[in-house]
């Protein structure tokens, strides 16, 4: 493998590795808070990215990629709080929880779908990236863009990981993640903790849908392929602490990165597959999984 | 406890028939072509819904690969019957037979999961399979599928003539195979244990139910069936197309399902009929119409999370309910006659707390002698009690609530043994009847223990027959009981005329000319007596009962007949009795479950010695 295509892979693989963090990461906080897996988190996706291209577009409103990021976040925390309260919230004290939030974040996913097809048609747009222009770094050359993304992902979950971890807020959810009656009792509103969990959730889902816009083309189904991504990643790394998905996100956007390379587009998912049964079988709770969950 | 009866004996039977005569009939009434589309196209929905329902309903096993076994099926049919040249009617099966293999390689590694890992393996898998297949273009068209399958045809017939009708019956008869397997599959052997995994897993597997090959097993089958309909749409539709692996389809398939009813055999089938039909009439909408069945699904999980199918059993339920009803108030006149023929003594009905409640009662300032029968009985099954001892005593016998002419209750507070004993009480305070002596049979012997437990009245003495005393429960229902199926028809909410006609025989007599009143109140009985006896089983205070025989303040015997099919009497014999006439039970020689009524002569010697003895008279 030549040294310039090796390089080139590495930088890919920290692109796709970065936005699997930011997805799964996504995913990973509803599932140590409420128990449960965010079929829709895919739909939310596609949802920022529009809301991002609304807002930023110039066949739209033109506000400019930064305040399109801001709206989109906005909005996506919000709409997960609602997800949260008309999807999930009246199953919570059900046994079988885990397959009815399945079923109606599959449904509420189809809702959000086909809302966009509804309102923005089924047509792919672009939002216009937030910068031009190739970046060269010695060997390297990797597009301003896809740099600028790395940097903001690391940096938002940095900050995402400072907010569950030492902000009262943030503590109070891991605490209703490790124990809910417990932290009933302390006096926590658990119903509160869940709704900003799965806005928070939402609000990254939406993140990532920008940026995923920035780099590809949007379109009402394109959260299919990045909650896929998400999903491996999460079975894969395991929710044992806030950083698992994300190491894992980087071991998945390498080994995808080096797929593409050697077996081509079409078998990179497959490899990804297989590396997840393989961590299954071996280690069902995950790479770094501990037999338990929380945050 | 084992209870299947063949499919012809339950009350499955007439409605099948129905279904089936009606489906054959349809195409003959509505010749036109669209109307048969949309039912061959019900067909193969409710054959991916049902096959899906034996891991995901059945088996509890959120399997979310079905509906790509489906697609696989289609993609095995193209490939055999076009590319290969495999005849169709080979190519079918062998859809099927692929999507077997791959459930079976897919089920390898959940062997060890659980819950959503279950969800998660079998999308990312199904999502493996949907890449695979675009991405091997030579073979499957890539994202533009396959077009120009070959059709079905027959010597030369082609099934797509005349309307479709040739598609429209084989879809029928794959339809009504593939219940049929799936019928046979959930009752055999390897249901119970798919069921039995499913409600409890570490019991299930301490009982040596191997968890990993019945989880193969329930995949395998699920998806032949999953693949042969994929196989026959691939015939019908001519087309295949990868977006049968997209979520759209999952969608429709999985709302059948929840809207059907989780693990019911007939719930999926009704629904793939409703949502097909109700997704065909919305196809103008586009887009909207995706959201509008979303919107549906999550509603029917927030407010009716038991589908079609509960909302058929809460329907039966009120059918039947207004039949036992009108049944009662149909015999209170119509065989009022044959009552007093039998009892010899005028009908009485007292208003109670639970129903109005039709009493006989032989009269006069006699010491009392209260008889209460047994579930699912009528008061006519002590009319040798009546014979024997309207000259000695006051006796008085009443139909329990929901019995006999006695009119239906509420079963929430009055289908259980305390309830009863209230109605007693309130009974004997009306008919100013103190200090009686009991006579209860089965159920009813229940009731004379709670009669006597709660001290409201005073008994002078006690026998019961055909039942176990009970402190702990329910783990003393199942030891003082042979498990049986008869057990479970004593709960059963619905009976078939089978089942209750078995049930009669062995809990009463073989239908003669003598018990043929006593045959006809069991149809009579309202069902959800028979529940809430056993769902409300722990309303009733049955440590205290226990107490009170222990203490033995009251004169008792249990006379049973030692033919008695349901009893265990062994534990009876080595229940710690403080004071029981004779210093055990007593049998009937030949004796079944009703020995005051098989062998009246001998119990009603033995009841002479009992109230001779123990009660001084």
């Amino acid at each position: 493998m030549p040294m310039e295509a090796l390089l080139s892979v590495l930088t890919g693989g920290l692109v796709l590795g970065s936005l699997y963090a930011l997805m799964a990461t996504g995913l990973a906080v509803v599932w140590t808070t409420l128990g449960i897996f965010n079929f829709a988190h895919g739909a939310f996706i596609a949802v920022g990215a529009y809301v991002a291209w609304q807002i930023s577009s110039a066949d739209a409103i033109g506000a400019g990629f930064v305040i399109g990021l801001v709206g989109a976040v906005v909005v996506l925390f919000v709409i997960g709080v609602i997800a949260h309260f008309l999807l999930v919230q009246p199953f919570e004290r059900k046994p079988n929880l885990v397959l009815l939030s399945v079923v109606t974040t599959l449904a509420g996913a189809t809702i959000f779908e086909n809302l966009l097809i509804v309102g923005w048609g089924a047509r792919p747009k672009q939002i216009a990236p937030m910068l031009e222009g190739d970046l060269h770094l010695g060997e390297v050359s990797i597009s301003q863009n896809e740099a600028i993304i790395i940097v903001l992902v690391l940096f938002i979950l940095a900050l995402v990981g400072f907010f569950l971890r030492r902000s009262r807020t943030g503590r109070a959810m891991r605490a209703v993640a490790q124990n809910r009656e417990a932290a009933q009792l302390m006096g926590l509103d658990v119903p509160k903790l869940f709704g900003m969990a799965f806005g928070l959730s939402a609000a990254l889902a939406g993140l990532a849908g920008v940026f995923i816009g920035s780099i590809r083309f949007i379109n009402p189904s394109m959260g299919a392929d990045p909650l896929l991504k998400a999903l491996i990643v999460v079975i894969f790394g395991g929710v044992a602490r806030f950083t698992s998905p994300i190491y894992a996100a980087f071991i998945a956007g390498m080994v995808e990165a080096f797929a593409i390379y050697y077996v081509g587009l079409y078998w990179a998912p497959a490899v990804l597959f297989a590396l997840m049964i393989v961590v299954l079988v071996i280690k069902p709770e995950g790479l770094f999984g501990k037999h338990e969950r929380s945050v | 406890m084992r209870y299947d009866p063949p499919f012809h004996k339950t009350n499955g039977l007439v409605p099948i028939i129905v279904v089936a005569i009606g489906l054959i009939l349809f195409p003959f009434v509505f010749t036109d072509t669209f109307s048969r589309h949309l039912l061959v196209l019900v067909f193969v929905y409710a054959m991916v819904a049902v096959s899906w329902d034996l891991t995901l309903g059945f088996g509890g096993l959120v399997n979310f690969a079905h509906v790509a076994m489906f697609a696989c099926g289609i993609y095995a049919y193209a490939i055999l019957a076009k590319t290969l040249g495999v005849s169709p009617w080979l190519a079918i099966p062998a859809a099927g037979v692929v999507a077997m293999i791959l459930a079976v390689a897919i089920t390898l590694p959940i062997l060890r999961l659980d819950g959503i890992y279950v969800i998660l393996v079998t999308l990312a898998f199904s999502q493996l399979l949907y890449q695979v297949v675009i991405s091997q273009s030579d073979l499957t068209g890539g994202t533009v599928g396959m077009v120009t399958l070959p059709s079905l045809k027959l010597f030369g017939y082609k099934f797509i003539k005349d309307g479709k009708i040739g598609y429209y019956f084989t879809g029928l008869l794959l339809l009504a195979a593939s219940v049929t397997v799936i019928y046979w599959v959930i009752r055999s052997r390897i249901g119970r244990a798919i069921v039995a995994l499913r409600d409890h897993k570490y019991y299930a597997q301490s009982r040596g139910v191997s968890e990993a090959r019945t989880r193969i097993y329930a995949m395998a089958i699920s998806a032949f069936i999953s693949g042969v309909a994929g196989g026959f749409y691939g015939s019908y539709v001519r087309v295949a197309s990868p977006d049968a692996f997209g979520i759209g389809f999952l969608t429709i398939v999985l709302s059948i399902l929840l809207v059907g009813g989780v693990g019911s055999l007939w719930g999926p089938v009704i629904a793939a009929f409703v949502i097909t039909l109700l997704a065909e009439s919305l196809a103008n909408l586009g887009p909207w119409r995706e959201i509008l069945i979303a919107i549906l699904i999550i509603l029917i999980m927030v407010f009716y999370p038991g589908g079609l199918w509960a909302a058929v059993q809460e329907l039966r339920e009120i059918v039947d309910v207004r039949r036992s009803a009108l049944t009662a108030w149909f015999n209170r006149r119509r065989y009022k006659g044959r009552r007093q023929e039998l009892l010899n003594v005028e009908e009485k009905y007292i208003e109670t707390d639970h129903g109005t409640i039709a009493v006989a009662d032989s009269g006069g300032d006699k010491p009392v002698l209260l008889c209460l029968h047994g579930n699912s009985s009528s008061k006519e099954v002590f009319q040798y009690q009546f014979e024997s001892y309207r000259d000695r005593f006051r006796v008085i016998a009443y139909d329990l609530p929901g019995h006999g002419v006695s009119t239906n209750a509420d079963p929430e507070t009055s289908y259980n043994v305390a309830a009863y004993a209230d109605a007693a009480e309130q009974i004997l305070e009306q008919l100013e009847a103190s200090e009686p002596i009991v006579i209860g049979w089965s159920l009813g012997g229940y009731v004379g223990l709670e009669l006597a437990a709660r001290a409201n009245v005073k008994v002078r003495g006690l026998v019961i027959t055909g039942t176990s005393p009970l402190n702990i429960v329910p783990d003393d229902f199942g030891a003082g009981y042979n498990a049986d199926s008869h057990m479970i028809l004593a709960g059963k909410h619905f009976l078939s005329p089978t089942e209750t006609k078995n049930f009669v025989t062995s809990a009463v007599a073989p239908l003669t000319e003598e018990s043929a009143y006593l045959h006809k109140a069991m149809p009579r009985t309202d069902g959800r007596a028979r529940l809430y006896m056993i769902t409300k089983i722990n309303v009733t205070d049955w440590p205290r009962q226990a107490r009170m025989l222990r203490e033995g303040k009251i004169p008792f015997a249990i006379m049973n007949g030692p033919e008695d099919p349901f009893l265990n009497h062994q534990y009876i014999a080595d229940w710690p009795y403080g004071n029981i006439w004779t210093g055990k039970p007593n049998d009937i020689p030949g004796g079944l479950h009703t020995p005051f009524f098989n062998k009246p002569k001998e119990f009603n010697a033995e009841f002479d010695r009992f109230l001779k003895e123990a009660c001084g008279f």
